[in-house]
């Protein structure tokens, strides 16, 4: 067989099967599996709602609240400032740059914990960082930060410390009434760290 | 998962580099394949050499396809691979220009410089005459500016255009390229001449 | 299929079409030439008469603080195809200086052709982006509207004006 027909023919059957298979817009997963057992043992992705509160209080810039739940849910109530990707549009190109970017601190909430976890994990698999989940989501919200129980008598400093700070907290969100502010001393000492993202050059060429 | 540079998975400092490289296999193929004789390249508007033809297609057609593969396996991101825009008046005069450039001349810039390569001074002076008419455009350019960045559609691809998967455009160049290489030969046939 | 000293032309498309693969995968970007041109004529004229230079809205925008417009991608690739050139000439013992022409015509108007041409191919390729190489062939691959376009009115023109250029050639 001369070169001619061997390539005459591999060009028209690779041509063949390159028209009939589907073009790939699957977005591959970067982590593998045990990267990602690794990550959900680690559990550095959980913030707590105290913490959520205190950056909402001191209107830290570089958080960004994400509701995973329905519109609906979002149009009845959703914390302030946040904004409503509902987990099954999660993966559209529209809000690829809310989920994949290095700027911003996203915290995703729910009604639980489930559902924004279920959120974060396929965020995590796809490589994207910088996003957290609210341990306990709004149920927990309601019943730590903006209902507060008031420790009982015999309970350690920090559990009063930390009630003083929820019902403020809970003041500035519409919940009852406080007095002055302060952080409770329980707060993570680190602020999750914002990895930068590497950018994704824009591609160049051209003569 | 490529390409390696834009994604740094290898340094920037390499792209020069491998321009290099990449510059080295393309002038050696085109020198061996006979680009670095202009009657060999206007042969193919006389029909008696089609090299020019069957080169061409046969690397764009390779090179599509490898696109379209290296995708389909996940080694390649074709979101980050350039896509030159089209400026529609600009693209088709500037190609209009081109053909009569190449018809009168006998080579395009890139083959120019596999000619110089090996000794061509009709090649030089193309490319004197290359230097010469970028000079005027760049004079020129505040009358052309305009003309020149009108009818911007951006990077759009043929494929989104016909409203086909890119696979099946690749399919459908691939068949012109066997119907021209066929061609081709029978034309090489009926003009028989001696090598260059 | 005739005897040749060159390469079979499908194998060296194929071959070509393989390292135009190779540069897409590692710099993303395909080939070119008339911009490595475009280069050198920024940086003589920006070098000869940098005001002029500074304040055209065409040569303004390759140089500036920290840019050298020599150190381009497109610069080292046309510096490899020389070396490429070179090596396969020598290897293939065709290394000659020469002017080459048809010989019914003479070699001076062979070169008036050649400078006529590469003229035309200087300004045709600033206002098409890019060459044969660069917009036709990289322009395909990716299948781009203006790859396609390049190629089409490219080729066409010439075969269109062949006839009445067919002196300098059969």
């Amino acid at each position: 067989m001369t070169i001619k027909s061997i390539v005459m023919m591999g060009l028209f059957m690779l041509g063949l099967v390159i028209a009939m298979v589907p073009e790939n817009t699957t977005k591959p997963y970067k982590l593998t599996a045990e990267d990602m057992l690794v990550e959900v043992q680690g559990a550095a992705e959980m913030v707590t709602s105290d913490e959520v509160a205190h950056w909402l209080v001191s209107k830290d810039p570089s958080l960004q609240l994400i509701d995973v739940r329905t519109p609906d849910e979002f149009q009845k109530y959703h914390l302030e400032g946040a904004i409503n990707i509902p987990i099954s549009v999660i993966l559209k190109d529209e809000n690829r740059d809310y989920v994949d970017q290095g700027i911003k601190m996203n915290v995703l909430y729910s009604n639980g914990t489930i559902g924004s976890h279920q959120a974060w994990m396929i965020l995590r698999q796809l490589g994207f960082e910088n996003n957290y989940v609210m341990q306990g989501g709004l149920n927990y919200w309601f019943d730590t930060i903006m209902n507060p129980q008031k420790p009982s008598s015999t309970s350690p400093d920090e559990e009063f410390a930390k009630y003083d700070f929820r019902k403020a907290a809970s003041g500035v969100f519409g919940g009852g009434g406080g007095a002055a502010l302060t952080a409770p001393t329980q707060t993570k000492a680190d602020k999750p760290k914002i990895k930068r993202k590497k950018k994704k050059k824009a591609p160049a060429g051209g003569c | 998962m490529g390409p390696l540079i834009p994604q740094e998975i290898i340094g920037q400092d390499w792209n020069l580099f491998i321009a290099f490289i990449v510059g080295i296999g393309f002038g050696f193929i085109l020198e061996q394949a006979g680009f670095s004789s202009s009657r060999k390249l206007a042969g193919v508007f006389y029909g008696y050499d089609t090299v020019v033809l069957k080169v061409f297609f046969g690397a764009a057609v390779t090179a599509m396809l490898g696109l379209l593969f290296f995708s389909l396996f996940g080694w390649i991101d074709l979101s980050l691979v350039y896509v030159n825009p089209t400026f529609l008046g600009s693209a088709i005069v500037g190609g209009i220009v081109m053909g009569i450039g190449f018809i009168a001349g006998g080579f395009c810039p890139g083959v120019s410089f596999s000619a110089i390569a090996i000794g061509k001074i009709d090649a030089m002076v193309f490319l004197g005459g290359i230097f010469i008419g970028i000079f005027m455009f760049a004079e020129a350019y505040p009358l052309l500016e305009s003309f020149y960045m009108s009818g911007n559609l951006g990077a759009l691809k043929l494929s989104d255009v016909l409203g086909i998967s890119g696979g099946f455009l690749a399919f459908l160049v691939i068949i012109a390229a066997l119907g021209m290489f066929w061609l081709g030969d029978l034309a090489e046939k009926k003009f028989p001449r001696e090598e260059y | 299929m005739m005897n040749t000293k060159y390469m079979n032309p499908y194998l060296a498309g194929v071959l070509l079409g393989l390292v135009l693969l190779m540069a897409f995968f590692f710099s993303g970007r395909g080939l070119g030439a008339s911009g490595a041109v475009k280069s050198t004529v920024v940086t003589v004229v920006s070098t000869i008469a940098p005001e002029h230079a500074a304040n055209s809205p065409f040569y303004s925008k390759y140089i500036g603080e920290g840019k050298s417009p020599m150190k381009s991608w497109l610069v080292f690739e046309i510096m490899g195809v020389l070396v490429g050139g070179f090596l396969s000439g020598a290897l293939a013992g065709r290394l000659k200086l020469k002017i080459e022409h048809f010989p019914g015509i003479s070699a001076n108007r062979r070169l008036i052709f050649a400078m006529i041409g590469g003229i035309l191919f200087g300004f045709g390729s600033q206002l098409g982006r890019g060459c044969a190489s660069g917009s036709a062939l990289t322009g395909m691959a990716v299948l781009s509207l203006s790859g396609f376009i390049s190629m089409a009115t490219m080729f066409g023109t010439a075969f269109a004006l062949a006839y009445f250029f067919r002196k300098n050639w059969i």
